[in-house]
């Protein structure tokens, strides 16, 4: 792939939650969509068929999702399977997808490497004013659940790694093997 | 791996200024939100006159908001701008044509380039 290609490519990606997923499709650094998809009753398989209907919509080169696997990831197994039939899906239309964990996410946005959730979510706010700026959840206390529209958070984040990946290593699935 | 644009970018925009479907279709003079959604799906392409609106609601070029669509006419203009300088070759030369074969040329080779560019 050259280095235009690579710049135009359309990326989204895909954060499931308890609730559904939250999604971003980013082409040349530009955010095209995003947002939450919220299911109900099957949650996996109602998950499966929004997440089919966007790949039909978009038809992204690339998916970037949560490495579920990385050490120090608590996510549910229900999240996990969700996670593995969505790879199969990308696998199934010729999608690359790329994995990265928490940890490799924390470290390209902040300079120590820590850092919570809602600070990722500032930088990205101020990132992106426009798209996400009043879709900024006030910060959450350790009282309160977290705020429904941290999805789109999480995936533009994920999303915007493709262009970090220089600087950390992500997981190619369909490749099988280590992309620096 | 080729990369093709989007027919148009109208979502995209609709979601910048958190606007709902039936909000822009009242914006655009449409009783409901059917004809904007089909609009975003790609399934129908809009009037002249509510391209135009779009363009006065989100505040974006038309050939920004419908970059897909304006990048295939821009191709179709380009090779049928080389079947009119073809055609106007095989005419007898005069100063005119000198500088209509030029100007079309010139259209071509920019239209051309910009394809090359993506």
């Amino acid at each position: 792939m050259t280095r235009s290609n690579e710049k135009n490519l359309r990326i989204i990606a895909i954060t499931p939650s308890t609730r559904g997923f939250g999604f971003a499709v980013v082409e040349g650094g530009t955010l095209i969509d995003w947002g939450v998809k919220s299911v109900k009753g099957n949650k996996n398989s109602q998950c499966i068929l929004k997440v089919e209907e966007l790949i039909a919509h978009y038809h992204p080169g690339v998916m970037v999702l949560e490495d579920h696997s990385a050490k120090g990831s608590r996510r549910s197994p229900r999240i996990r399977i969700l996670g593995e039939q969505i790879i199969a899906i990308a696998k199934k239309q010729k999608i690359t997808v790329t994995l990265f964990s928490r940890q490799q996410v924390r470290k390209a946005f902040f300079s120590d490497g820590n850092g919570t959730k809602d600070a990722l979510a500032e930088i990205l706010a101020k990132r992106f004013p426009e798209e996400l700026g009043f879709r900024l959840p006030a910060k959450r206390r350790p009282w309160m659940s977290e705020a429904y529209q941290m999805g789109i958070f999480d995936a533009v984040s994920l999303a915007l790694m493709i262009g970090e990946r220089k600087s950390s290593q992500s997981v190619r699935v369909d490749a099988g093997e280590s992309d620096n | 791996m080729t990369w093709v644009q989007l027919p148009n970018y109208l979502l995209a925009n609709r979601k910048r200024l958190a606007l709902v479907q039936d909000e822009v279709a009242f914006l655009l003079g449409a009783e409901t939100g059917e004809s904007v959604c089909r609009h975003e799906r790609f399934t129908r392409e809009p009037s002249l006159a509510v391209a135009l609106a779009y363009e006065a609601i989100y505040q974006r070029p038309v050939r920004e908001l419908f970059a897909g669509l304006y990048r295939k006419i821009e191709k179709e203009v380009a090779t049928r701008s080389k079947t009119v300088t073809d055609r106007t070759r095989l005419k007898k030369t005069t100063r005119q044509r000198a500088h209509k074969i030029q100007t079309l040329t010139d259209m071509a080779a920019r239209l051309s380039s910009k394809d090359e560019n993506l």
